[in-house]
């Protein structure tokens, strides 16, 4: 029980602490291809490459915020990851093979929104 | 791309969803109900802050992460919940909420009443982990609108939809405690009216097995075989109608190891359980949205059921037979706009038991019509209040009425408080939820013999107040959530064990409360690295003849966490502990009463999901082989005063090592 409450705590310190450290953190939009749900999956795991903290991206608007570490990765590295898993962006273009591997409701080149 | 279907009407009337619901109403009535639906993936549990009443979303990664094998064993990630053997022969365990037995809370599948009466323990293996796509879990008094009787809380079932995600499931399982498992599920749209859904179930315990080595069986032999076929026909101008039978057939036989079915049942003679069921189910729902006024829709609900089950432990024979007829006519419809929303309707349930206990016959016919209304206010995303009223004739018990309240308040956009009050009443099947009790010697004492036994139905006031409170911290989303939940009995009957050798039922007098406290906190502590941490608290007391007691065999404290990893090669790992406290056991003949040691648990489970939808998954329960050493007393002597199975308090099997697959065509 008591070991219990401990550790409970401990995670929570451990979370905050982490928090206090994150001066070297930025948050940025970038605009990322895609239609539906099974793309935001597919984006968002994508863009989980080392420094980045969250991404969310948004199936309506295709907006991606993007939450990272500069001191560890770039905007750009993150971007690229993304056009690996066929998702492309203004800045890079999607991995052709990935791309037509992409799941049917994501083939955003010839449907386009819905 | 899939049309569309109005499957709310349906499967979410009467769940308590209201504004949301209505919203999706209005959208797909806007868009003729032709809309490419797009599918929220739910993976684990959720709370949402919106909805009126707390329910937890329990979804199918939630439940892949038990990967055996119904019901009961489905809530072992979801601290709400306590799941516990009811004795140490019949193999079957119950369901716990709030600090109440299985049968305080009704258990629903899509929204009709399921698991209850002369299956209120058994029924929860009736309904296979895999055949399910999503369970909802609430607590307290629920919605008027799904009938009287849950004190303690809801949970509902959804089955797989016959129009929607695999078209073909095939899961395979076994245990290393001689337990083999195959399900089988297959969907055909005919068209985009017309789609049905096949559900096959074989399951069997075919190794004995004797841990603690006291010449009985840890489990009974078991074989089991459900069959389900439900269908959809999405007719134009907004019918819906669907329908469904399923049939169970379950065989066990247990008790000491040398026993063999149809063995005679004298001093000398192996000891022996059996329990034999053969069950039918039919159900049918016929609902019509009003494309002309909006939100506007009526639903009725049908089901039928008969059950009928032979059973002995050792010389004591309990035959029941249940015949039940339940029908729910449901109106609704918005007065200006959808923050008025109104459902009115009536019900019936019709239930014929015909059980034989020893030499006792008992014979029970239960008519209980009603009719009930509810109002829901919403304001903004700020406030919601639920008012419900039933007025219910029971022609046994007479005329009853069911006020219920729910409250919800957003101060914040991330922070929910509900609050809840409401009446419950039930007519208990004694024999039937007590039947963990017929392991054993004791005698079963009622205050007079006949139909009805003399006792009355059992009534109950539930208060509940909890907080949800959703966060973001180092960009990472958790949850917390409080809730305290307070049921008193006006009535109960009272299933009184502190007597050796006798379990005595009557009305309460005096008083009997739950008191429940629930924290936990969800957070995501790397990306992909999810935790839950419970800890629950109850305080369980009832006026038994001799004096107020704690509730016997109900752990006060229970502790909980669960860590799930995924990685993005579709490996999946998840590990539960869970701490429960003491739990007090009644006198015996050779002890007075005392508290049982607190034990630690743990179960494991890896998967691999491979890219031909191949899903392979290996896993352990009770890793730490804890065991309740001795759970039989008076194993040696099974015909003697001593006897008595139904003293569970730990686990009553050891580790269990499990291997299985699950197979999919999209």
């Amino acid at each position: 029980m008591k070991r219990f409450v401990v550790f409970f705590l401990l995670v929570i310190f451990s979370s905050s602490l982490a928090f206090a450290q994150a001066k070297d953190i930025v948050t940025e939009h970038y605009k990322v291809s895609g239609n539906c749900d099974k793309c935001k999956k597919r984006i968002e795991n994508a863009a989980y490459i080392k420094g980045v903290k969250r991404a969310d991206w948004d199936k309506n608007t295709g907006d991606l915020a993007l939450t990272y570490r500069p001191s560890q990765t770039s905007a750009q590295a993150v971007l690229q990851h993304i056009a690996k898993a066929g998702h492309e962006s203004a800045t890079v273009k999607a991995d052709e093979m990935a791309y037509k591997n992409l799941p049917h409701c994501c083939a955003y080149k010839q449907t386009g929104k819905h | 791309m899939m049309i569309y279907r109005n499957k709310l009407l349906l499967s979410s009337w009467c769940l308590l969803a209201g504004i949301s619901a209505f919203a999706q109403t209005d959208s797909a009535q806007t868009k003729k109900l032709k809309e490419v639906i797009i599918k929220q993936q739910m993976s684990t549990t959720r709370t949402s802050l919106l909805k009126p009443m707390k329910v937890d979303e329990i979804g199918k990664g939630e439940l892949l992460k038990a990967a055996c094998c119904n019901l009961s064993e489905s809530f072992e990630t979801t601290p709400s919940v306590d799941v516990a053997f009811t004795d140490a022969v019949s193999g079957y365990k119950q369901v716990q909420m709030l600090g109440l037995a299985g049968p305080y809370t009704l258990i629903t599948r899509e929204n009709i009443p399921d698991v209850r009466g002369v299956a209120s323990i058994t029924g929860l293996t009736y309904t296979p982990g895999m055949w399910i796509e999503g369970m909802q879990l609430s607590k307290g008094t629920g919605s008027v609108v799904n009938g009287y009787e849950s004190v303690a809380g809801q949970i509902n079932i959804e089955l797989l939809k016959p129009f929607e995600d695999d078209k073909l499931l095939l899961n395979l399982y076994q245990n290393t405690q001689g337990r083999s498992e195959g399900n089988l599920y297959g969907r055909k749209e005919f068209n985009e009216h017309l789609s049905t859904g096949l559900f096959v179930h074989g399951s069997s315990q075919w190794l004995k097995v004797d841990q603690n080595s006291d010449g009985f069986l840890d489990q009974p032999l078991n074989k089991q075989f459900i069959l389900l076929n439900r269908w959809f026909y999405q007719a134009p101008k907004g019918w819906e109608f669907q329908a469904g039978i399923k049939g169970v057939y379950s065989s066990n036989t247990g008790g000491q190891w040398g026993y063999s079915s149809g063995g005679e049942q004298v001093t000398g003679r192996p000891w022996g359980y059996e329990l034999n069921t053969k069950r039918a189910e039919g159900w049918a729902k016929i609902g019509k949205i009003f494309p002309q006024q909006k939100a506007t829709s009526i639903g009725l609900q049908l089901s039928g059921v008969y059950h009928d089950q032979d059973a002995h432990f050792g010389p004591r024979i309990y035959d029941a037979t249940q015949k039940s007829l339940y029908a729910n006519l449901i109106f609704q419809t918005i007065i200006n706009n959808t923050n008025h929303v109104i459902k009115g309707g009536l019900s019936t349930v019709l239930d014929d038991y015909n059980e034989r206990f020893e030499t006792m016959p008992l014979l029970r016919t239960e008519v209980v019509p009603g009719a009930f209304v509810e109002y829901a206010y919403n304001y903004l995303d700020k406030f919601n209040a639920v008012v419900g009223l039933r007025g219910d004739y029971d022609n046994l018990y007479g005329a009853f009425i069911t006020p219920r309240l729910h409250l919800r308040y957003a101060p914040f956009k991330k922070t929910a408080i509900r609050a809840s009050i409401g009446r419950a009443q039930r007519t208990a099947n004694v024999l039937a939820e007590n039947m963990g009790y017929m392991a054993s010697s004791r005698g079963f004492a009622f205050p007079v013999s006949g139909s009805v036994f003399n006792l009355r139905p059992e009534i109950a006031w539930n208060f509940g107040l909890n907080l949800t409170q959703k966060f973001r911290l180092n960009y990472r989303d958790g949850a917390i959530g409080v809730d305290y939940y307070d049921t008193h009995f006006q009535n109960q009957v009272v299933a009184d064990v502190e007597q050796p050798g006798q379990v005595s039922f009557y009305n309460l007098v005096g008083k009997s409360y739950a008191h429940s406290l629930q924290a936990q906190l969800d957070y995501e502590l790397i990306h992909n690295l999810g935790m839950r941490l419970a800890y629950r608290w109850y305080q369980v007391m009832t006026d038994y003849t001799s004096g107020l007691k704690e509730k016997p065999l109900v752990a006060a404290n229970r502790a909980f966490a669960n860590f799930g990893y995924e990685t993005n090669n579709n490996w999946k790992f998840d590990y539960t502990i869970q701490w429960v406290g003491p739990k007090r056991l009644p006198a015996s003949y050779n002890t007075g009463s005392y508290y049982s040691p607190s034990f630690v648990q743990m179960n494991a489970q890896i998967s691999k999901a491979f890219k031909n939808n191949l899903e392979v998954y290996v896993g352990g329960e009770n890793l730490t082989n804890y065991m309740q050493r001795t759970p039989i007393l008076g194993a040696g002597d099974p015909y003697g005063k001593d006897f008595d199975a139904s003293m569970i308090w730990g686990p009553v099997m050891g580790r269990n090592i499990y291997a299985g697959i699950r197979y999919a065509i999209k």
